[in-house]
């Protein structure tokens, strides 16, 4: 240690500037910084700076077209409070987010509990689970439009058959909601059966054995075992799950267009057509501006109850 | 995320690919001033445009004309991004009902006096035609393309269910009747369809109806809605008494399934554009669109013409622009491009000529009535930057009254309101 000092003092400038750039060029520093400029840069251009840029324009008044975009203060988010198609639209999100957010969770629970078990082809039941995420939103829209057809349609042709009544579907304004409900928690249960899957294996074999010893049922321990012990994967799902279910866009944009009248129009296809279909870009800016500040109260909600229950298992 | 996630990505992509077409755009290098082009035209339409651009190249040694293949419906976003990043293309095919914004846009060439001139013949185009592509008596475009509405029947249905085929006579109520008669709840069979998803392909079928009942979109100078009038009534009520009182209309309100239905023999007449004839897949016949008995509108259609857009980049590009969509748009090349894709010609004279007709309806039956049924385009849609919006109210009035959940009369005063109070606004 004494010996070092000398050394350092003795040592010209340039030498130790050479020294701190090989120290700093060796270190895991400069590596990890390699390995994550060019995401962070992709990120920063075409993530960080379109939201700035729209924080912008939510203050401005613009049609995309002309380059005159003048400055009105707060007068795109003040015309809010007054739209009734928009307050229809978060209507529509908030029932669309309280029913698929708990239907897909659940779904996902009692598949992904099915398949942990050992039993053979069970890799083939994995990957049938999961297949829901690898179709691509189109065929999932043009395969559900289709099964709901009320005229010939499979659903309908089924109810018919046990007798009971039909229903119109995607072209009554009063069930293409419900319709596209069910579409996106087929479309996202695989997703919620990977998580929960994966946690499952994490849970504790000594512990469910521990309490059938002890004459505990599967569903007792179950609910008061294996369910606890997964609320991290809970928790994580219904934040991740309400973001977006709160961002809804593509089912609705490739079936119903927001309609029935308006009956399927949610938060950001509104904005969509507002900005792409009216051009009233900065009032559409506005809007996305409020839905952001409603995903943050939500999940700091959601974060903040949910770690009164997360039992992390350390 | 991994759902939302791929969307994002391909957004990246799509914004990557577009920087370097941005970046690789134009020029003159090498003496040749190079344009770029976009259109969204693919399979028959896209070899034949290729081959148009590579005959152009051949025919004028200057420029050198480069293709880009951009998806029509997505074709405005595109170009408004290019516009904002310094780099649009030199031309663009852009929707006719976008016409009325994209005269907005300060880098779109005024093309008034070019279509003055001799080589351009800007009569020779229809009116409906050349109405679309002027704004405020500014000519925004070049006509790219240009459609109209028709009946189109199924033969087999008609000879089934004993209901004589339509003719030019025909009036909504001989529509209606036959609708009826080829309706049949038991083998769950329609008379007609409609496109009922509120879009504009909704509006525009019930604009051709509501012109023929003698009626008006806008009052003289585009200050008030005027479709909330006798004729207006009688139009909507014609749409209530088919799917309502009737049940005579499949309401396609995805607009997803009407030409799968008719193949398979369910949908007795389609109302729609020459478009649709290349996919029907059974015997079938057209006919003009019907008429109001007592009308003196008669029988109309309604014209979707597309324009070719140019843009500024500099006055050697728009030289060179300007001669690429004079050339592409006249008569030899109308003909040549129509002949190859069964487009409808642009040009009256192209359309007028038989031998283009014969060989255009031996290849597809049925496009003689559509080239015909042109000159039944008397009107257009009102050239305001707020039509999106009075599309819009109209398209809900519509499929209201086909769900039977508004009256004619409610959903006109709705629409009606809604586009007053849109023109009023300005935005």
């Amino acid at each position: 240690m004494a010996s070092a000092t000398p050394t350092a003092s003795n040592a010209a400038p340039p030498a130790r500037r050479t020294g701190l750039l090989r120290r700093f060029s060796g270190s895991e520093h400069a590596v990890g910084w390699a390995f994550v400029t060019p995401a962070t840069v992709l990120i920063a251009v075409f993530g960080l700076l379109p939201i700035l840029w729209s924080l912008l324009l939510s203050f401005q008044k613009s049609d995309l077209l002309t380059p005159e975009t003048p400055f009105v203060g707060l007068d795109n988010y003040k015309q809010i409070p007054g739209d009734a198609t928009f307050r229809l639209a978060i209507e529509h999100t908030i029932v669309y987010t309280v029913l698929f957010v708990p239907a897909t969770m659940i779904v996902g629970l009692l598949i992904a509990a099915a398949l942990n078990r050992k039993v053979r082809g069970i890799s083939i039941y994995r990957t049938a689970a999961y297949v829901t995420m690898a179709v691509s939103t189109i065929n999932e829209a043009i395969i559900f439009m289709w099964l709901f057809e009320p005229s010939f349609g499979v659903v309908n042709a089924v109810l018919n058959g046990l007798g009971l009544p039909q229903g119109q579907w995607l072209s009554s304004p009063g069930q293409a909601l419900y319709v596209i409900v069910a579409m996106t928690v087929w479309g996202w249960t695989g997703f919620a059966v990977v998580i929960y899957l994966a946690a499952l294996q994490g849970v504790p074999k000594e512990l469910q054995e521990a309490a059938a010893i002890d004459g505990a049922k599967p569903f007792t321990i179950f609910r008061t075992i294996t369910f606890p012990l997964l609320s991290p994967a809970t928790l994580f799902l219904a934040v991740w799950l309400s973001i977006n279910a709160l961002q809804l866009f593509d089912e609705v944009y490739l079936t119903t267009r927001g309609g029935p009248l308006h009956s399927t129009t949610v938060v950001v296809y509104y904005l969509f057509d507002q900005a792409f279909q009216q051009f009233n870009a900065g009032y559409a800016a506005a809007l996305a501006y409020v839905l952001f500040l409603v995903i943050l109260v939500i999940t700091f909600i959601q974060f903040r109850v949910g770690n009164r229950f997360v039992h992390y298992n350390r | 995320m991994w759902r939302s996630g791929r969307g994002a990505l391909a957004v990246l992509v799509a914004a990557l690919l577009l920087a370097v077409a941005g970046c690789g755009g134009g020029g003159s290098s090498s003496g040749k001033t190079q344009i770029t082009v976009w259109e969204g035209y693919t399979d028959v339409e896209g070899n034949a445009f290729k081959k148009l651009a590579n005959e152009f190249d051949a025919s004028h040694k200057g420029i050198d004309v480069k293709i880009l293949e951009t998806n029509n419906d997505y074709a405005l976003q595109k170009v408004l991004t290019a516009v904002r990043g310094g780099t649009p293309p030199d031309v663009a095919y852009l929707y006719g009902s976008w016409a009325p914004n994209v005269a907005k846009i300060p880098s779109v060439v005024d093309l008034t006096s070019t279509v003055k001139t001799k080589a351009v013949n800007w009569n020779d185009f229809y009116s409906g035609e050349r109405a679309v592509a002027t704004v405020n008596n500014k000519v925004i475009g070049m006509p790219a393309l240009v459609d109209n509405l028709a009946i189109v029947y199924n033969k087999v249905l008609f000879q089934k269910a004993g209901v004589a085929p339509p003719t030019p006579q025909w009036t909504w109520d001989d529509f209606r009747s036959a609708a009826q008669k080829l309706t049949d709840a038991a083998t769950k069979q329609f008379g007609t369809s409609y496109p009922a998803d509120a879009s504009e392909d909704s509006v525009w079928h019930w604009e051709a109806m509501l012109w023929e009942a003698g009626g008006q979109i806008l009052n003289s100078d585009n200050t008030k809605a005027a479709f909330d009038s006798p004729a207006g009534l009688k139009a909507m009520t014609t749409l209530k008494q088919m799917a309502v009182d009737d049940k005579s209309v499949y309401v396609d309100t995805t607009n997803s399934k009407y030409m799968d239905l008719f193949n398979a023999g369910k949908i007795g007449m389609l109302v729609t554009g020459p478009w649709d004839l290349s996919s029907v897949q059974v015997p079938y016949g057209v006919q003009i669109m019907p008429a109001y008995p007592g009308s003196s509108a008669g029988h109309q259609s309604i014209a979707g013409p597309d324009n070719w857009v140019v843009f500024n980049n500099g006055s050697a590009r728009v030289a060179a622009a300007k001669t690429f969509v004079t050339w592409l748009t006249a008569a030899p090349q109308v003909k040549e491009f129509s002949l190859a894709t069964g487009d409808l010609p642009t040009r009256i004279s192209v359309g007028t000529d038989p031998s283009v007709i014969k060989q255009m309806n031996d290849k597809l039956p049925g496009l003689k009535v559509y080239i015909h049924n042109l000159s039944n385009v008397k009107q257009a849609r009102p050239q305001v930057p707020v039509y999106p919006k009075i599309s819009e109210a109209l398209g809900n009035a519509i499929v209201g009254v086909l769900l039977g959940k508004l009256s004619p009369q409610d959903a006109l005063t709705q629409a009606s309101d809604a586009t007053n109070q849109a023109l009023s606004s300005g935005s």
